[in-house]
């Protein structure tokens, strides 16, 4: 399974608990997809460089994963329909096929 | 738009010859001078040095002051680095982590 780098912005006005919750529904999709999540990193709020559906500011996050390759776009999909996740990305990580 | 030239000039690497100034006090003309060696990349000199999206202090040094992506012949980056350089600014400004227009412009 190609291993993926997922960063997403949740917006900043999410409380402690419902941002936990948030991260945990995340992993599940990923684990319903039969992928694997091996590192989360927080980086704490940031500001912004332009604002994004009216927020200054936003609450990123990093993701190791793993996914089979043929998930990608429905995780893309999920994560498009949750409201308070305002930007993702997902990169592919492994060197090898980088190049 | 009379500033975005202006832009280029200062962003432009090596001085063009320059024409003669009007309204200037004297003619002083600067030559052309082409640099002996050309500027290595950066990126094949320190191959540890690698280019991602994330590393944002990394990444301003090769966007203009308006937030614009240097073109090569200022960042001295070779043509692969060049590409993953624009690749990571890019995704960077995805993430709002880099302007795509630098805020005092857009506002003004």
């Amino acid at each position: 399974m190609p291993g993926y780098e997922l960063v997403f912005i949740v917006q900043p006005e999410m409380e402690e608990e419902p941002l936990t919750k948030l991260v945990e529904k995340i992993t599940e999709t990923i684990g319903d997809l039969e992928g694997q999540v091996h590192q989360v990193e927080p980086w704490g709020k940031r500001r912004l460089a332009y604002s994004i559906k009216k927020h200054r500011e936003g609450l990123y996050f990093l993701m190791q994963i793993e996914l089979p390759s043929s998930a990608v776009r429905s995780l893309e999909r999920s994560l498009k329909l949750m409201e308070d996740v305002i930007r993702h990305l997902i990169v592919r990580t492994d060197e090898t096929v980088a190049k | 738009m009379a500033t975005d030239t202006q832009e280029q000039q200062q962003t432009a690497g090596p001085e063009p010859a320059a024409r003669p100034r009007r309204g200037g006090q004297g003619q002083r003309r600067r030559r052309f001078v082409r640099r002996r060696t050309r500027k290595r990349c950066a990126f094949c000199e320190d191959k540890a040095l690698r280019i991602d999206y994330k590393k944002v202090d990394l990444l301003q040094n090769y966007l203009t002051e308006r937030g614009k992506i240097l073109p090569r012949r200022a960042t001295g980056a070779c043509a692969r680095h060049q590409r993953e350089l624009a690749l990571a600014i890019k995704r960077a400004r995805h993430l709002a982590l880099l302007p795509f227009v630098t805020e005092h412009i857009r506002t003004s």
